[in-house]
């Protein structure tokens, strides 16, 4: 027998009962929603935690820093190794590293056009930025030639202020809150001074102008400049020449990112140690591994993606419990198939004896009630599909504005039904059509033909 | 072997509760090729289940069925149904047609299960349905159909797969006289035209009149077997059509 005729005798066979055939087809339509909107909100719960978590910052991205390396209970296990250029050549050596960038980071006074304010920038490898997962919003990034070049990020305006805000700010009268919002754009293409102090005392002015805003407001980079770190030496090394040995250069405000980092302990000693080392890996899968072998070398590494791991851990036991719920309403209805195949070969005992006397193979018959069976679940998984974006968008529609406070992006959902789990759902529904249809088809294939040519 | 179905030392023995039931005893039985053989006894006499050991439908307890020297017994149950499909018929008492589908469909089912495209199984169909004279009842189901129109559907479906054998199992069993009369013209002219050997079991005396040889049964046993005289003009008459139309 053909396939094309099997298919159209199985659909013609299931459409002459057609209200029991569309009550079992409901009972897998109500299955395979269930099963795909209880994943659909495991996979919208970790989608929005993952970008929440991209907020803080890139998930291809490790920081190196200097300090204290800790165990994993959080004990101190002494200094770290020295991030000099030894360092970066041995974890340049780690598979699954694409690139990485020593950086200085160091804190002065700077003007920007008629505003003034503190600003901490970091010197990096210019023809790095690119691969740092860096984007500009306005301008470029820094590249290699690069000299008085700065990349600001988008929030560094909101840490300037002119003249008339500081008087506001003497005299109390300044709205931090409903101050207007200020446009990253107006800092393109200005100059940027930077005045820092040395150990003596002396004050240097250095001239930067700048040739991009970074896009995005993660809190890593969004206050901050980035420079290209030949220039950012220089300016480091006049800030330690001098006098006594006080750490004046690092500002002892220097902002503390991140829990992780706070045990970062100053060394003034190994002056010439890089203030922290950017990894870049080749992909999100890659992080924690490099992570733990940077940890495993002696240096004190940290990464969003370590904190990933343990929340994608528990997300994917909220997905199965979801997913298991699912499951037992698809099972029912699994055996709803069956039990509507079973019935189907009662009636048509006589039926299949006929087909049996005139030609059809044990495999035919196999064949026509497990298509059948596959064909209950595939209309049913196919509509369930449907169904389930449906459900999806209302979910979304009364959640969303909930979760938009906490995540401030309203257009992200609690519900998430990726393509590939709409054709896992429809595959699974075919799948559990085809095993409820097996005792059923291997019932029909024993039916006796001479019951049915046996005169009544 | 000359034979188209040869028979030897065929025993078929049924357990009912306590009991056991020999429904055929020992029966020997050649049938030539084209002949119209009619096997008539009473209910009970073991008839059916001959025609059924002998269409492959049924296991016999004993003894031996050649179709064409090929041994029925030794066939798996897959061949089996290929076998049949390729070179057998059947026409039963109570019709036997699938509810759900038409005439037409009803006639291709057949060639359905060999794998025949739609549009020669249609043509096929077609062309016999109108031989049979239901040209203006091709799309109707069987329960739009009368009792002798659903058996000339019957006929259709058994002729469809250009059979060597037909075996018919009471086949105006539920029709009345005058029907029974226009069905058995028509099938006797049809497996002459095509030179088909029709089985045909009855209980019916006037019936068996349309056939070439008659086989008594009673009690599992062949007990006369008579050529008709009377029949011999039918089948010259039928021969004398079959030649003209070719």
């Amino acid at each position: 027998m053909k396939k094309f005729d099997l298919i159209g005798l199985a659909r013609r066979n299931l459409w002459r009962r057609k209200l029991r055939t569309i009550l079992t087809v409901l009972g897998v339509l109500i299955g395979t929603t269930s099963i795909v909107v209880m994943l659909s909100l495991g996979i919208g719960l970790n989608n929005s935690q993952r970008k929440m978590m991209e907020s803080w910052g890139s998930l291809t991205t490790i920081r190196i820093m200097q300090g204290m390396v800790f165990d994993d209970e959080g004990n101190p296990q002494g200094q770290s190794k020295s991030l000099n250029d030894d360092a970066v050549a041995e974890i340049r050596g780690i598979e699954g590293v694409l690139a990485v960038c020593p950086a200085y980071e160091l804190y002065g006074d700077v003007r920007l056009g008629r505003k003034s304010g503190g600003l901490s920038l970091i010197g990096i490898e210019p023809e790095l930025m690119g691969q740092l997962e860096f984007a500009p919003s306005h301008g470029r990034l820094l590249e290699k030639g690069d000299r008085n070049a700065v990349v600001v990020g988008s929030k560094v305006i909101e840490g300037l202020f002119d003249e008339a805000e500081r008087r506001q700010m003497e005299r109390g009268t300044f709205d931090f809150e409903s101050g207007e919002e200020k446009d990253p754009g107006e800092m393109m293409n200005q100059r940027l001074a930077l005045t820092v102090e040395n150990m003596g005392g002396k004050r240097k002015t250095y001239n930067f102008m700048v040739v991009g805003v970074l896009a995005g407001d993660d809190i890593e980079y969004s206050y901050q400049a980035l420079a290209p770190i030949e220039e950012v030496k220089r300016i480091r090394h006049f800030s330690l020449t001098g006098q006594s040995g006080g750490g004046g250069a690092f500002s002892p405000n220097v902002m503390d990112l991140g829990g992780a980092k706070a045990g970062r302990g100053r060394r003034e000693d190994q002056t010439n140690d890089y203030s922290y080392i950017l990894v870049k890996t080749a992909g999100v899968e890659h992080t924690p591994a490099v992570s733990q072998q940077i940890k495993d070398l002696g240096y004190d590494s940290w990464s969003v993606a370590d904190a990933l791991e343990g929340i994608e851990k528990s997300s994917r036991t909220v997905q199965a419990v979801l997913g298991g719920i699912g499951a037992v309403t698809l099972l029912v209805a699994a055996l709803g198939i069956t039990n509507t195949m079973i019935m189907s070969i009662y009636e048509r005992t006589k039926e299949i004896g006929i087909m049996k006397v005139i030609g059809a193979t044990f495999s035919d018959i196999y064949l026509l009630f497990l298509v059948e069976a596959g064909l209950i679940g595939f209309v049913g998984g196919l509509f369930g599909i449907g169904f389930s974006y449906g459900i999806s968008k209302i979910i979304n529609y009364f959640t969303g504005s909930f979760f938009g406070m906490f995540w401030g992006d309203e257009s992200m959902g609690i519900s998430l039904i990726p393509p590939w789990l709409a054709l896992f759902a429809l595959l699974f529904a075919v799948l559990v059509g085809l095993l409820a249809g097996l005792y059923p088809a291997y019932r029909a294939v024993r039916l006796s033909p001479i019951s049915a040519i046996r005169n009544e | 072997m000359a034979a188209l179905i040869e028979v030897k030392g065929l025993t078929k023995k049924y357990r009912v509760g306590q009991e056991i039931i020999t429904a055929l005893d020992h029966v020997d039985l050649a049938i030539e090729e084209g002949e119209l053989l009619c096997i008539l006894g009473a209910s009970g006499s073991g008839k059916s289940t001959l025609l059924h050991v002998m269409s492959g439908l049924e296991r016999p307890t004993r003894g031996e069925v050649w179709i064409k020297g090929v041994s029925l017994l030794k066939m798996k149950e897959r061949k089996m149904a290929g076998f049949r499909r390729k070179y057998m018929g059947f026409i039963f008492q109570s019709y036997n047609l699938i509810p759900t589908l038409n005439a037409l469909e009803n006639v291709t089912l057949p060639l359905l299960f060999d794998g025949v495209s739609k549009k020669t199984r249609e043509q096929r169909a077609y062309e016999l349905l109108v031989q049979l004279g239901l040209k203006k009842r091709l799309k109707n189901k069987p329960t739009e159909l009368s009792g002798g129109q659903q058996q000339r559907v019957s006929i259709a479906r058994a002729l469809v797969n250009n059979p060597k054998i037909i075996f018919a199992d009471e086949p105006t069993g539920n029709l009345d006289s005058k029907t029974t009369e226009e069905i058995m013209t028509l099938l006797r002219e049809k497996v002459k035209k095509f030179g088909v050997t029709l089985i045909m079991v009855t209980h019916d005396l006037e019936i068996a009149k349309f056939a070439d040889r008659v086989v008594n049964m009673r009690d599992g046993k062949i007990i006369q077997i008579s050529h008709h005289q009377h029949n011999q003009q039918v089948s010259l008459e039928g021969k004398f059509a079959a030649d003209g139309s070719s």
